[in-house]
């Protein structure tokens, strides 16, 4: 049952993200200012929406784990943490290719951009944090904390970032308000939504199945690998 | 865990009070224990501070002798000096305790994890403090700086900007000592964490050097007193999951 | 009246003086996109060569 819904999520996730790219590229209207460039917006704005959301899962699995000690907690973190870092980087990339024919430069110190960065940067040292540290309960806990205090950064990055640049140039931000537009964002951001669904528990499933081989018992090795072992029970 | 006499079993005579104080002395034993060995393998912080004026001197080289960027930028040196400075630091706040094994000992001792947390950072906090006050002449001399508010707003900066560093840097100084790749592991924690404090220090500083005619100081000072607030409270109350075993 | 300021903002960041929108600009689009698409492609292979189960089959 599980199974099929993840495969009709998939589907439509695909199917969605096919459609929204036809109507970013053919249907949706060239902006007033910004021209056909305006179409990357329509891949990076639901590209930061997801990583947005994706750290703030993390974030509260990290409080749920470091509660409870629930393995279940400990490997939805890591999976939101590696699909916000993926949904992160990209919307950064389209960020400065949007710059570049817009302003005029791959990289301006715009504050959203600025701190998508180094919040970038911040979740994948968490990475590789998890990367490099073995046992797991000690990981599952570092980790934890290592979430919590940078997703707390956050908004401090944001308004000091803000602060910084405000002593400067104002830059202009794209103001649209053709309804057509505001229909294809929001495909676009439900496509987005859909594909991080499915890419979220695919990576949780990964990681509780790491889980459940660092966890065992020696003994369930030497049998044929299997993903139901006795020590399985204990996760639950 | 604890000794039969301890004091933390008569909480009811202690109270709340009691317990504040039980946990500041606690982390002044702490702090005291860590200066002690700073100060007896001094040649280690003598070796941190050539470091630190090597770095400042390096930016010079780097940066080419045009005095006037140079003088501009000072305050930007001063503190990418310190933070360089902190991650070797920092570092060893913890390697001394994981190669003797004795994090164990101040464990079975019945002192509050979070005494543990204070007592460090405290200490982590005031060799910074050292490093930039011992940089603060160098950088006049180097860089051709003046310092137009004087040195009092300096030093406030200066403390506000080295605590902000160590309350989470020394968090994840436990985290990383006990991981593999930990030298990397922990500048790549901490740097992006600390960009709001950095920038704040270094506004706050070159408006202090410079003189602050828009009177804008306060606002980076604010960001930097809630950075501090922030992360001593983050710290207080994580430090604890990190070192339990 | 917009159209000076439009002229005066698009100005600013080194636009062509009289032009109302940047025109073209589709290489940038296209790039945006293959990024996105190769970016979201390679992570779901990733997903799938990584699934629990695969390395079992390996040993086979």
């Amino acid at each position: 049952m599980a199974r099929r819904i993840y495969y009709l999520v998939i589907a439509m996730a695909v199917a969605m993200l096919a459609t929204g790219a036809w109507l970013a590229l053919v249907w949706a209207p060239p902006d007033r200012e910004m021209g056909d460039v305006q179409r990357i917006m329509y891949a990076h704005v639901p590209s930061v929406w997801m990583a947005l959301l994706a750290v703030t899962l993390n974030f509260g699995c990290s409080i749920a784990y470091l509660i409870r000690s629930n393995w279940k907690a400990d490997a939805l973190a890591e999976a939101a943490a590696e699909v916000g870092v993926l949904f992160g980087a990209v919307g950064v990339t389209l960020g400065s290719i949007w710059g570049r024919p817009t302003w005029g430069v791959w990289w301006t110190w715009d504050p959203r951009l600025t701190s998508a960065a180094i919040m970038l940067v911040s979740y994948a040292g968490y990475l590789a944090l998890r990367r490099f540290v073995e046992d797991p309960e000690r990981r599952a806990t570092w980790s934890s904390v290592a979430a919590i205090i940078a997703f707390v950064d956050i908004p401090i990055i944001w308004f000091s970032v803000k602060w910084w640049r405000s002593l400067h140039q104002v830059q202009s931000s794209p103001s649209t308000v053709d309804p057509k537009m505001t229909l294809v964002l929001r495909w676009n951001a439900i496509a987005f939504l859909l594909v991080m669904i499915v890419f979220i528990w695919s990576r949780y499933r990964i990681a509780l199945h790491q889980r459940e081989r660092e966890l065992a018992p020696p003994e369930a090795l030497a049998a044929e690998p299997q993903s139901r072992t006795p020590a399985a029970g204990a996760l639950r | 865990m604890s000794a039969p006499d301890s004091e933390a079993d008569q909480p009811s005579q202690a109270g709340a009070l009691g317990l504040i104080q039980q946990l500041f002395a606690n982390a002044a034993i702490v702090l005291a224990k860590d200066l002690l060995i700073e100060w007896r393998t001094r040649t280690r912080l003598n070796a941190l501070l050539f470091f630190s004026f090597a770095t400042l001197l390096l930016f010079s080289f780097a940066l080419g002798p045009d005095t006037k960027l140079l003088e501009r930028n000072a305050g930007g040196y001063l503190w990418l000096a310190i933070l360089f400075s902190s991650v070797l630091a920092l570092g060893e706040s913890f390697r001394v305790e994981r190669e003797n094994a004795s994090l164990d000992g101040l464990r079975l001792v019945p002192t509050d994890a979070r005494a543990i947390f204070l007592g460090k950072a405290l200490g982590n906090g005031l060799i910074l403090i050292l490093i930039g006050l011992l940089l603060i002449p160098v950088m006049v001399a180097l860089y051709g700086v003046t310092i137009a508010m004087g040195f009092g707003p300096l030093v406030v900066v200066l403390v506000l900007g080295c605590f902000a560093i160590s309350w989470p840097g020394t968090v994840y100084s436990a985290i990383a000592s006990n991981a593999r790749a930990r030298d990397v592991l922990l500048p790549l924690l901490l740097f992006p964490l600390i960009v709001p404090a950095l920038l704040a220090a270094v506004k706050a500083t070159s408006l202090v050097l410079q003189g602050d005619p828009m009177l804008q100081l306060r606002s980076w000072l604010t960001l930097l007193v809630a950075f501090n607030l922030i992360y001593w409270a983050l710290g207080l109350a994580l430090f604890p999951q990190v070192i339990e075993e | 009246m917009t159209g000076h300021l439009i002229t005066l903002v698009l100005a600013q960041a080194g636009r062509a003086v009289g032009s109302g929108r940047i025109v073209g600009g589709w290489e940038y689009v296209w790039a945006a996109y293959a990024i996105t698409w190769t970016a979201l492609g390679l992570y779901a292979l990733s997903l799938w060569l990584r699934r629990p189960g695969a390395d079992s089959k390996e040993l086979e």
